[in-house]
């Protein structure tokens, strides 16, 4: 059977989505809102919106936040 | 000398509230402000968080072995670097300094993958066409007469109602699951002008449905 929610998926386009340039300026403070165990939706609601729909800008976020979790304490001077 | 207070940028974000500033600095920015060079731990750092990065989207660099990944890695922390020292004013404390260093290291890691896998592996020339449907789109025999319908609504919209670009960029982005990236490289454009035709062609294509009486949700059914 093909899935109803597929096409739902494949056409979402949420009212609020702040789109991809919106989002560069504000990653860094957006990962550690998330780091440090809060909701960023509540700062950056068009942002949330949007990369729950843009991988692009969901593969950024997510290197974003993997490095800032990683290397963080690696500033050794 | 004047003894106005001095006026201060707020920062806000999207809800139009002031954002607060980030208690950790590093060591790097006085360095880097007062003799423009960035400390030598500062680049072994970016480095290493690019060659993590390119680890990450490794999927998407096939063609790389692990001396070409390494040279990449270092462009991408070079390149990372000259924007992070041109841009070290623009530092306003309201995440950790190494994480504002670090995105300019990932969307560096990001222009590059997306440039290496367009020279590899362009989008295809041919006209894509709905017989590439993804399988979970194809109508299948056990479908409802209602489903079909709803997919033929769908194929007709997508031929009679978007713009040939918004068309161009449907079909190549979420039919045939061609990279945003990759597909604005192809098209001499940028990621967020790419997304706005792909925003609209969605909306367009939701509006049609509902118009033709197969709308996806409720709310579009009584709108």
């Amino acid at each position: 059977m093909t899935d109803p929610h597929q096409l739902d998926e494949l056409l979402r386009a949420q009212e609020g989505d702040a789109g991809c340039d919106a989002g560069v300026p504000i990653m860094d403070q957006y990962v550690e809102i998330e780091l440090r165990g809060e909701d960023p939706s509540e700062r950056f609601p068009g942002t949330t919106i949007h990369l729950r729909v843009c991988p692009g800008c969901r593969a950024d976020h997510d290197g974003v936040l993997e490095a800032a979790r990683r290397f963080a304490d690696l500033d050794p001077e | 000398v004047s003894t106005a207070p001095r006026r201060t940028r707020r920062p806000t974000d999207q809800s139009g509230a002031t954002a607060r500033r980030a208690d950790g600095s590093s060591s790097w920015i006085p360095t880097i402000r007062v003799t423009s060079t960035p400390p030598p731990s500062s680049t072994t750092s970016c480095k290493r968080a690019a060659t993590h990065e390119l680890h990450r989207r490794r999927r998407q660099l096939k063609a790389l072995s692990g001396p070409e990944l390494d040279d990449v890695a270092q462009q991408c922390a070079d390149d990372a670097m000259m924007k992070i020292l041109a841009r070290i004013d623009d530092f306003e404390g309201l995440s950790r300094f190494t994480t504002w260093a670090y995105k300019f290291v990932i969307f560096e890691v990001s222009s590059k993958v997306a440039r290496h896998a367009w020279q590899h592996h362009p989008p295809s020339a041919e006209e894509p066409t709905w017989e590439r449907l993804p399988d979970t789109l194809t109508p299948k025999p056990g479908d409802q007469a209602e489903r079909r319908e709803q997919l033929a609504a769908l194929v007709k919209a997508v031929e009679e109602d978007l713009t040939p670009r918004q068309r161009e960029v449907f079909v190549a982005i979420a039919l045939n699951d061609v990279s945003i990236d990759v597909l604005a490289l192809q098209l001499d454009s940028n990621r967020n002008a790419i997304y706005k035709n792909l925003f609209d062609a969605r909306r367009k294509l939701r509006a049609s449905l509902a118009a033709a009486g197969r709308p996806l949700s409720d709310e579009e059914a009584h709108a």
